[in-house]
């Protein structure tokens, strides 16, 4: 029986509690099922409204929010190191030994990944988007994420798309990019406890409606479907500024009864909304791994998706159907799954689901990353600074001059405020319910 | 025991598939790179092939712009240092307007006599607005110092050149399709700030008044016309073109042998270096096109 190392992982975005989405519920599933694996995790995010300092969840999780207020769309202000100090204090008091950023385009995860090389610290980075090359604002999130991952320990990605265009961004060799997919919660999207009536056919979607998530081809689809199947309603839950196009069509066409607009549905009455429903309908135009889809087969409705970035590899042919996002496409591929539809049992996609998705896979796999993390070589800086000038003529100079600066701070941080004068947390050990108590003197480091 | 050996052998050789569900695939790393890696990455499938002659040929409309707008510049500076006077200018608006009339009516395909009635009408409007107008631009900058006008007239007319849009033409010709970008319409309003400020520095109204004449007809109706001869047969524009530039030339030698030695730099600059250069880095051009790439919609979004 091998020793599991225990380890302590400080995970880093913009992204978290109170919000909710894909990047935070992965954190916060992640989280929990490391804890239950017997590491500790603490989390690192910014200060949400009132909502700053340190605060606990569920299982013990500690989380951090730091008193730094977002400023444009999530993300907090880009000071090259002024989040130096109190990163240094958190990894040190929390004695923790890796740190795992997500999401790109945080710039609080870039920042705490760039002081924890510096201090020596193993890093890990996941990425959750797929981005393009061609704009002006990819080049320049390219070109921050090719700085960031120059010096990464090791990366993540959730679909094997999105390592393809992360390898491509950032330059790293594929070697060094790890595929774990998130997962779904299989407990809390349980399917309706009795089949639902098949004389009417409800097709369900659930997203925020703007031009990314495709609800111009919903605009397109949905008086069509509905004029050749007079037997098929539409319930549309969420809500953003292609709300307006929706209602528009819905009045022009008299859909009224046919088609029913939720408005934004808050997270936990998901589920109550999907069991509603036949089919799912997604239409986004680019998804690096679609989560909605899992939670709609969780409960097992039958999925029609857009075939785009991460989504054929997510489910089994025979739990999707696919199309071009093109509207004449899409109404085939909704005619297709209405014939198939009587083939399909919820309970028993609800079953497969339980094996084919499960956090606790995930996180066993995360830790063998981190296993592999913690066995690399310590560096020092001139061999780190090398590293750094590949990525670019000008670039290059320009990244390893940063790091020579938060160098040269960092030494100037630990003069001025030694890391022992910085009080360490105790490690309390929680109790569960029917676990025998553990022993707090059994040292784990 | 052959079989079972081949039994084993097959069982780690399961293929890896390229999905997400499943867990961990059995005899592979999360870190395996299977061939098929990158295998439906499309570089560089948008990408114009540039051919020399055709840039430069295509440079040709550049320089005849620069040409046009170094003539006005020289215009100013004789009027400025009075080696015209007013009504040698008037004479030169009135022979521009015609000769200007002349070629769009011969080159220009849809002109129609109703068109042409209300080109002539808007111009008699122009005219009459800005003849009654000359006393207010003749001492609009009267307290502004001279140095001021001068750094003001060089910056903005060379705002103008950045900005102005060579392909098209700002005020619409008749069967033109390009709308008016925004980059244009202020490449347009610099150069007529220009010839206002520089018409303020002048002696007389009438001075004023045919000064800003001369310079709104160029560089409201030179683009037009330009447009229409290069639409009309490409052999008479670069005729033309060469003329003029053969043309600006001398006059600039004339005028200072230094201005002389920087405009034909530049034009030199523009029709033979630029071209290569362009051709020398478009080897460097690495577009990248795959399924991560956002779906563009194949029809159009009607509000």
């Amino acid at each position: 029986m091998t020793e599991q190392r225990r380890h302590r992982i400080l995970m880093v975005s913009d992204f978290f509690y109170p919000n909710f989405g894909g990047v935070e519920n992965h954190i916060y599933y992640l989280s929990q099922c490391l804890l239950k694996l017997g590491h500790k995790v603490v989390v690192m995010t910014h200060a949400y409204g009132n909502r700053s300092g340190v605060r606990y969840m569920t299982g013990g999780l500690k989380v951090y929010y730091i008193p730094w207020k977002p400023f444009l769309m999530q993300n907090t202000l880009p000071t090259f190191y002024g989040t130096l100090s109190i990163i240094r204090t958190i990894l040190i008091r929390e004695k923790i030994s890796l740190i795992h950023g997500h999401q790109a385009f945080s710039t609080l995860c870039h920042e705490a990944l760039m002081h924890g090389r510096t201090m020596g610290y193993k890093v890990v980075f996941t990425d959750h988007s797929l981005y393009g090359f061609a704009d002006v604002g990819s080049i320049h999130m390219n070109k921050v994420l090719q700085f960031t991952l120059a010096d990464v320990t090791e990366a993540i990605c959730v679909s094997h798309t999105s390592k393809e265009n992360t390898v491509l961004r950032s330059g790293l060799p594929p070697e060094k990019v790890f595929v774990i997919p998130n997962a779904v919660d299989t407990a809390m999207f349980k399917p309706a406890p009795q089949k639902l009536g098949s004389d009417e056919i409800i097709i369900v979607v659930i997203s925020r409606l703007v031009y990314r998530k495709g609800a111009d081809l919903l605009v397109e689809i949905i008086p069509e479907v509905c004029r050749l199947y007079p037997n098929v309603r539409f319930i549309v839950g969420g809500d953003g500024p292609k709300r307006v196009r929706l209602e528009e069509m819905r009045e022009k066409h008299s859909l009224q009864d046919r088609v029913d607009m939720l408005g934004a549905v808050p997270h936990a009455k998901v589920r109550s909304v999907l069991i509603s429903g036949h089919i799912f309908l997604n239409s986004s135009l680019t998804e690096a791994f679609c989560i909605a889809i899992l939670e709609a087969a969780s409960c097992g409705l039958l999925t029609v998706s857009t075939r785009v970035g991460g989504v054929p590899e997510v489910l089994p042919d025979d739990m999707v159907v696919l199309a071009k996002p093109d509207p004449s496409d899409m109404v085939q591929a909704i005619e297709k799954a209405i014939r198939i539809l009587p083939q399909i049992d919820p309970q028993a996609m609800h079953l497969r689901m339980k094996k084919l998705y499960s956090w606790h896979d995930v996180a066993k796999r995360t830790e063998i990353v981190y296993d592999r993390a913690l066995r690399c070589s310590n560096q020092d800086l001139l061999e780190r600074l090398s590293r750094y000038l590949t990525c670019g003529a000008w670039a290059g100079k320009l990244f390893c001059f940063v790091m020579i600066i938060d160098f040269l701070l960092w030494r100037l941080l630990q003069l001025w405020q030694p890391d022992v004068d910085i009080e360490v947390v105790p490690d309390i050990m929680h109790f569960r319910h029917g676990d025998p108590p553990e022993d707090f003197n059994k040292d784990n480091s | 025991m052959e079989t079972s050996g081949n039994e084993n052998l097959s069982q780690t050789q399961t293929k890896w598939r390229k999905v997400a569900y499943g867990g961990m695939q059995l005899g592979f790393d999360d870190n395996h790179t299977d061939d098929s890696f990158l295998e439906e990455m499309v570089m560089n499938a948008n990408v114009v092939k540039r051919d020399m002659l055709k840039v430069m040929l295509d440079s040709v409309s550049i320089s005849q712009y620069l040409c046009i707008v170094s003539l006005v510049v020289l215009v100013w500076a004789h009027t400025l240092g009075s080696t015209f006077n007013e009504n040698s200018l008037l004479l030169l608006d009135i022979t521009l307007l015609g000769s200007g009339f002349f070629v769009l009516l011969l080159t220009a395909e849809m002109l129609s006599f109703h068109l042409l009635l209300n080109y002539v009408l808007k111009i008699s409007y122009f005219i009459t607005g800005l003849y009654a107008l000359s006393p207010i631009y003749h001492t609009l900058t009267r307290s502004i110092s001279s140095d001021t006008i001068w750094a003001l007239t060089t910056s903005l007319v060379i705002l103008h050149l950045f900005l102005h849009n060579y392909a098209g033409s700002t005020v619409k010709a008749p069967g033109a399709l390009d709308k008016p970008t925004l980059s244009s319409n202020i490449s347009l309003n610099s150069s007529i700030v220009a010839s206002l400020l520089i018409a303020s520095r002048l002696p007389s109204r009438l001075h004023v008044f045919a000064i800003v004449l001369f310079s709104l007809q160029v560089f409201l109706f030179a683009p037009l016309v330009t447009y229409c001869i290069k639409k009309y047969s490409f052999r008479l524009h670069l005729g033309f073109s060469f003329g003029l530039m053969a043309v600006t030339l001398g006059f600039v030698y004339r005028f200072d042998g230094l201005v002389f030695v920087v405009l034909l730099g530049v034009l030199v600059f523009v029709n033979l270096v630029c071209p290569w250069w362009l051709i020398r880095i478009q080897e460097y051009k690495f577009e990248i096109n795959g399924p991560w790439d956002e779906a563009k919609l194949c029809f159009n979004i009607t509000d």
